[in-house]
């Protein structure tokens, strides 16, 4: 799989990365990108399996990000992982197609939960 | 209850958060303190605000820790051994970022967060008195601070979507 992990800043990106190794999917190509804007860049230009975005980020945020990708008819498995958990943000995150949202700070194991159902191991 | 009460009120678990936050990150418990606070030194402090757009108000979320402890975890962070100027300001940034989004997850639920800043003090600036709560932990042997609070200036913020300002890096 080609998982897709976007955040402005370069150390979540790679903890993220961690974590779905450390939560046993291991063997993914990882790509990155800062910011909405270029991440739909990359799945305009390559096929991704799964994407891993931030909420709040310049240029364009993950909410803008998603639903611009939903607009141009791409059906990627869409997750959040952002600083902010609330039920609001959950369920704006749901109705726009997002298959979750993960909290910061976060576990493998809600790695898990989340992921078990799109990421193979 | 005044937003001041509000933020004496959730002190608990400001520093419930913050114990939490630090934990994760640098991979060590973190420990509530009470008596201590930062070393002399320079300094390395993230910001971001609260924005509440119905009333106009806006909370700050600062985090505050010496150069030493930044330099662990965005070691920790980055899975460098030597992280550089630029690192450091991700690495606090960050933190300060996971730090905003639960203080707006536990006092500001529908309100709008700024993106992080972070920079390098040579030393703690002597803040002025403003209205708010401060709390403190330890982790990697020094003291954090997570201080929320009515900002009298909201000047230099980015928020989401918009192009980022310019980030000066210095050497602490």
């Amino acid at each position: 799989m080609r998982i897709l992990v976007v955040d402005d800043s370069r150390a979540m990106r790679l903890i993220v990365t961690r974590t779905l190794r450390q939560a046993g999917f291991s063997g993914h190509e990882i790509i990155e990108a800062e910011d909405g804007k270029a991440a739909f860049d990359i799945v305009a230009a390559k096929k991704v399996d799964l994407i891993l975005s931030d909420w709040n980020m310049p240029h364009m945020t993950g909410i803008e990000f998603l639903r611009a990708l939903r607009a141009s008819r791409k059906s990627t498995p869409f997750c959040f992982v952002t600083s902010e958990g609330s039920e609001e943000m959950r369920e704006q995150a749901s109705a726009a197609g997002a298959i979750g949202l993960i909290a910061k700070p976060f576990t493998p194991e809600a790695f898990s939960d989340v992921l078990s159902t799109v990421v193979t191991t | 209850m005044s937003a001041i009460d509000e933020f004496e009120a959730a002190r608990e678990d400001l520093e419930a958060l913050l114990i939490e936050v630090l934990g994760t990150v640098a991979g060590e418990e973190a420990m509530p303190v009470w008596d201590e606070v930062l070393p002399t030194g320079p300094v390395v402090m993230s910001r971001l605000a609260i924005h509440d757009e119905d009333d106009g108000s806006f909370t700050m979320v600062e985090i505050r820790t010496s150069s030493a402890v930044a330099r662990v975890l965005a070691s920790r962070m980055l899975f460098t051994p030597d992280p550089g100027p630029e690192d450091l300001l991700d690495a606090i940034g960050e933190l300060g970022n996971i730090a905003g989004g639960n203080v707006k997850s536990l006092l500001r639920h529908s309100c709008r967060l700024s993106l992080p800043t972070a920079e390098v003090h040579e030393e703690l600036e002597v803040t002025p008195q403003v209205p708010g709560v401060t709390v403190r932990a330890a982790v990697l042997g020094q003291v954090v601070e997570l201080s929320v609070h009515i900002p009298d200036d909201v000047s230099g913020l980015c928020w989401p979507g918009a192009a980022p300002e310019p980030r000066t890096v210095t050497q602490p």
